[in-house]
């Protein structure tokens, strides 16, 4: 499902070069929920946005769900987007002008997957458990909330790879382990999720952690310890 | 305080949005750089008008005789040495002034149009009160022989581009060395008559030796023009009684008119202009600051927003207030710096190109255009505060706020207006995204709000100068339908005197072969009187019930063989008459050969006419008893013969003794359609600036609503969304708002224009009913203007939005 080959990212700022992710190779199979783990600046983030073709490698092959997205055209990667992947941001990013309904509604009109948007946006919302806030703004919803109309807007585009930056990380313990459930749900349900995080707790429900430094893999393969339910985490 | 930081970290904050602050900048310098410029205009003439009467001695008071009456000049001097106070008389010109024919060869079309001979004492060289300023060829007193020279108006020469020295053929086939042109105080604007109106091209004055005049009006001796200037400390008021009882005195029965400055037409046009062309000015300069403090707001309420944050830490940190506002306020002052920098440029450049076209359109023996420095420090004053003021008001918000919510960040500052709310519970058509433009709209109703003010004000300065002109056409287009009716090859023959119907020059015109119909009739000034109320007409006694042409009545009756008079609604409203009211007509009486006075007849209003030219005034011919003129004629209404041109009638009848000019009626409004032309190339100007202005407008509220949802386009994006469908959301949003701004726009610029047509121009020309309408072309380019522009302003984001970094824009924390 995700192939990458060699795969670095290097920015250049000013006079000096920033090596974000450096000579990377990973295969991840459909239906997996892999969690990336690392520090501040490891290249977590990048790894996550070369996935989801919002960023381009400088060098390297990435290739996902078929999609040789090293050499796309942006109109390429636009359409990749629409139909491959959903992101789940940190801060959210709902639209403050759309309902909790409207902004689930958004993700099955950019998919095309429109018709009855209203019912199957409403029906979405109620599975992530918030079927009576359907016509609340997003400023009414509380943090935990507004991270499960985010990932209702994700799922309701119907692709196949789900991809969730810091999902938890503006989010109390409580809150945080209520929306990995919804993720760990949606990898059971045969969806690809990959998670990035820092919080090394948080590798602990997944099928396999890829913990990054430095841009490099430092290592990869089943959490240490074993597989942990949801409830058996703390942070 | 540490100012230079401040000064750094201002410069920066303004260096990160240079494209929104260049644009408001430039906002800002339309509005100071059209008022410094336009208001300079403004001074200048006042100052060059003033230098330009003094430096020719413009007369204190001037004596008129009523048309067709003359006195002997020596006589008219003797009786001046007798007035109790001559001593305030500190000189006298009498001179003649009578109508003609003048005709041009130097060019290889013949130029022939009407024109005055005025005839002035050139003992001294010239005359000496109203003097010639000699704008090419040779005084008067340069001349062996002046008795055939003459000297020609400047305006009439520099329209035909006439050399230096010619000749110039007169009425009755007279004619004279021309030996220069001179500018004349009396037509520095060359009005012909009460009704006319910049006759450059159709008038042409002709000055020479008095006594030149004399023999070729066959007048002898005679003189029908009085020059006064009065010492110092004269009781004007005086002597124009000491004046009138002396012309009772001596000259019996003979009408005049006594004038100041401010009652020669071309004076008084000057002058008035100035003040309705200062509130014009200023109107026009006014909306673009409007538009400029629209636009700051905009841009300065965003910039505090995205300081939110930083205010938050700083009130953390125990900054005092002052001292956290100090940073936007600066940001303010810097942006009106630069915006009154290139106002001020802009403001050179405007007097500059102004200066060039007064002295194109309006040349004068001084022109002073010194740099204004009072207008300009207004100008920067207004420049300076505008913005200023603009950003106290989302400064003052901002640092009232709690520090703990400043401080916030991402999701906990996501808010939505009241009205956005509001509209969750409406059912909208379409797709989510097609539903957002309008949503986003609401979210932000101050932004919104001022955009579309500011593209209204844009759009009502468009609406308010084209309208003008829309108007000016329509009232000409109905003049004009009224003067052709079914006759549009009519003219008007004035003959340079009165008389008789059947005399042997009536007779001669008639039958000449190229004239078919001739209708006879009397043209006399007057004034109609009511209620205190007085204004100046052109009273035309003509055969009412002719089918050649006479006045629709639009209201009441012809007065055919009956006293009664025709005058125009606004006249009437004027007046403050109805149909069936009686009001004063004051009129020339003929008591004898050459003595004509003014008299008093009560006459009833018989109807209104359709002109919209409120100086026109009709009543029968059968009337003329009244004004002692019964058989009697100074105007002949004729048609050309069949296969005739109006062009061969006017070359037949010239060599006509008698005749003083031929016109075929099209020239009426061909006057008004020439003045429009001018009007048509200061509105262009300003259109450009118009759209100037609404585009950045536009541009500045686009740019900022891409800056500010960077994060939500950046989702978009990332969800996938193409460029075009983000762009075309944008392009709606800016359609809704540009529509909206452009119909606010046109409503406030139609009100704006009925109080300039009805109360600024009625009273500048009180007695033209305006028609005030907007034409559908001018509607149409608002509407181009005003929503298509500002729709697709958002496309100059195209780049921004292709080159946007995903990645970071979707972790940006505001």
């Amino acid at each position: 499902m995700i192939e990458l080959q060699n795969v670095s990212k290097r920015y250049i700022v000013g006079p000096v070069t920033i090596t974000a992710l450096d000579h990377v190779s990973l295969h991840i199979a459909e239906g997996e929920f892999v969690v990336v783990l690392g520090p501040s600046g490891s290249g977590k983030t990048t790894l996550l946005n070369i996935i989801g073709a919002l960023d381009v490698p400088t060098e390297g092959s990435v290739r996902v769900n078929g999609v040789e997205l090293s050499t796309t055209t942006q109109a390429e990667r636009f359409k990749f987007r629409r139909e491959t992947v959903s992101f789940i941001f940190q801060t959210f990013n709902l639209f403050p002008s759309l309902t909790a309904l409207e902004n689930v509604e958004l993700g099955l009109d950019i998919s095309r997957n429109g018709r009855n948007g209203r019912q199957t946006a409403a029906s979405i919302l109620a599975s992530v458990g918030l079927g009576d806030r359907l016509s609340h703004l997003p400023h009414e919803l509380s943090g935990g909330e507004q991270q499960r109309v985010a990932i209702a807007r994700a799922l309701a585009t119907g692709n196949p790879i789900l991809l969730a930056d810091e999902p938890t990380g503006e989010l109390d313990f409580r809150t945080g382990v209520q929306i990995l459930e919804l993720l760990q749900q949606q990898a059971e349900a045969g969806k690809t999720v990959l998670v990035v995080t820092h919080n090394r707790e948080i590798s602990r429900i997944a099928d396999r952690v890829i913990e990054l430094s430095s841009g490099h893999i430092v290592s990869d393969g089943a959490p240490r310890g074993g597989k942990a339910p949801v409830h058996a985490l703390s942070w | 305080m540490n100012t230079r930081l401040y000064l750094r970290w201002t410069w920066r904050d303004l260096r990160a949005r240079w494209l929104q602050v260049v644009a408001i900048a430039v906002i800002i310098a339309l509005g100071t750089g059209v008022y410094a410029g336009l208001r300079s205009v403004n001074g200048w003439q006042r100052r060059s008008y003033d230098a330009s009467y003094a430096l020719l001695n413009m007369y204190d008071l001037r004596v008129r005789l009523t048309e067709g009456s003359y006195v002997d000049a020596n006589e008219l001097r003797a009786a001046l040495d007798e007035l109790p106070h001559a001593e305030w008389i500190t000189a006298a010109e009498p001179r003649l002034i009578v109508p003609t024919l003048v005709e041009a060869n130097d060019r290889e079309t013949p130029i022939l149009v009407p024109g005055r001979i005025i005839g002035v004492d050139i003992t001294g060289g010239g005359p000496a009160i109203n003097r010639l300023h000699l704008m090419s060829g040779e005084p008067f007193s340069a001349q062996t022989d002046p008795a055939r020279t003459a000297i020609v108006e400047y305006n009439f020469a520099a329209y035909y581009d006439l050399p230096a020295q010619g000749t110039i053929r007169l009425s009755g086939g007279h004619e004279l060395r021309r030996i220069g042109a001179a500018l004349m105080p009396e037509y520095f604007l060359v009005i012909a008559n009460e009704i006319g109106f910049m006759d450059a091209a159709q008038f042409a004055v002709v000055v020479t030796p008095l006594e030149t005049a004399q023999a070729l009006a066959e007048q002898p001796g005679r003189v029908n023009d009085l020059l006064l200037t009065l010492a110092d400390g004269a009781d004007a008021g005086q002597m124009r009684a000491e004046i009138e009882q002396m012309i009772d005195a001596h000259f019996a029965g003979t009408g005049i008119t006594i004038m100041a400055p401010a009652d020669d037409p071309a004076h008084h046009a000057l002058y008035s202009d100035l003040e309705s062309d200062d509130r014009f000015f200023r109107l026009i300069a006014y909306l673009f600051l409007a538009g400029a403090a629209f636009g700051a707001f905009n841009l300065a309420t965003r910039i505090v927003e995205a300081q939110r944050r930083q205010i938050g830490i700083g009130m953390a940190l125990g900054m005092p207030r002052v001292q956290i506002a100090l940073r936007p306020l600066l940001v303010g002052v810097q942006i009106a710096l630069l915006g009154v920098v290139f106002g001020l440029l802009l403001g050179q450049m405007v007097g500059a190109a102004m200066r060039g076209l007064m002295q194109d359109l309006l040349p004068l023996p001084v022109m002073e255009t010194p740099f204004m420095a009072r207008v300009f420090l207004q100008a920067a004053a207004l420049g300076v505060l505008l913005p200023i003021a603009a950003t106290v008001y989302p400064v003052w918000r901002a640092v009232r706020v709690p520090p703990i919510d400043a401080i916030k960040s991402g999701t906990l500052i996501q808010k939505s207006s009241r009205l956005a709310a509001l509209l969750v519970n409406i059912p909208l058509p379409g797709r989510s995204f097609t539903q957002m433009p309008l949503r986003n709209l609401l979210r932000t109703p101050r932004r919104t709000l001022l955009t579309l003010l500011g593209i209204a004000t844009a759009i009502t300065t468009l609406i308010t100068l084209i309208g003008t002109l829309d108007s000016f056409l329509a009232t000409i287009d109905t003049a004009e339908a009224e003067f052709y009716q079914n006759h549009p090859e009519r003219m008007i023959v004035t003959l340079n005197s009165f008389y008789g119907v059947t005399s042997p020059r009536v007779i001669a015109v008639a039958e000449r072969p190229e004239v078919g119909r001739v209708q006879s009739g009397l043209v006399l000034e007057g004034e109609l009187r009511h209620s205190g109320e007085t204004i100046d007409v052109a009273l035309e006694l003509i055969d009412l019930e002719s089918d050649f042409w006479r006045p629709t009545v639009v209201k009441g009756t012809y007065p055919t063989g009956q006293a009664g008079i025709l005058i125009n609604q606004k006249a009437a409203d004027l007046l403050g008459v109805d149909v069936g009211d009686t009001l004063t007509l004051w009129h020339p009486q003929r008591e004898g050969l050459f003595s004509i006075h003014m008299a008093e007849s009560e006459v009833p209003v018989s109807g209104i006419h359709a002109s919209p030219l409120g100086y026109l005034a009709y009543m029968d011919q059968s009337q003329a008893a009244l004004m002692g003129l019964a058989g009697v004629t100074n105007v002949l209404y004729v048609e050309p013969a069949p296969g005739a041109t109006q062009d061969e009638v006017q070359y037949a009848l010239f060599h006509l003794p008698g005749i003083a000019s031929v016109q075929p009626v099209s020239h009426f409004t061909e006057v008004f359609s020439d003045a429009m032309e001018l009007l048509t190339g200061f509105m262009a100007i300003v259109a450009v600036a118009v759209t100037a202005m609404a585009f950045l407008i536009a541009f500045n509220s686009t740019s900022i609503n891409v800056d500010e949802r960077a994060r939500e386009i950046a989702t978009l994006f990332a969800f996938g969304l193409p460029i075009r469908t983000v762009l075309r959301m944008t392009v709606i949003e800016n359609l809704v708002v540009g529509t909206l701004g452009t119909l606010v726009g046109i409503g406030l610029g139609w009100g704006l224009l009925g109080w300039m047509m009805r109360v600024e121009l009625g009273d500048y020309m009180p007695e033209v009913s305006f028609t005030v309408t907007l034409a559908p072309l001018t509607l149409l380019i608002a509407v181009a203007l005003g929503a298509l522009v500002v729709a697709l302003t958002p496309l100059l984001s195209l780049r921004k939005l292709a080159r946007m970094n995903l990645s970071a824009t979707l972790r940006v924390v505001e």
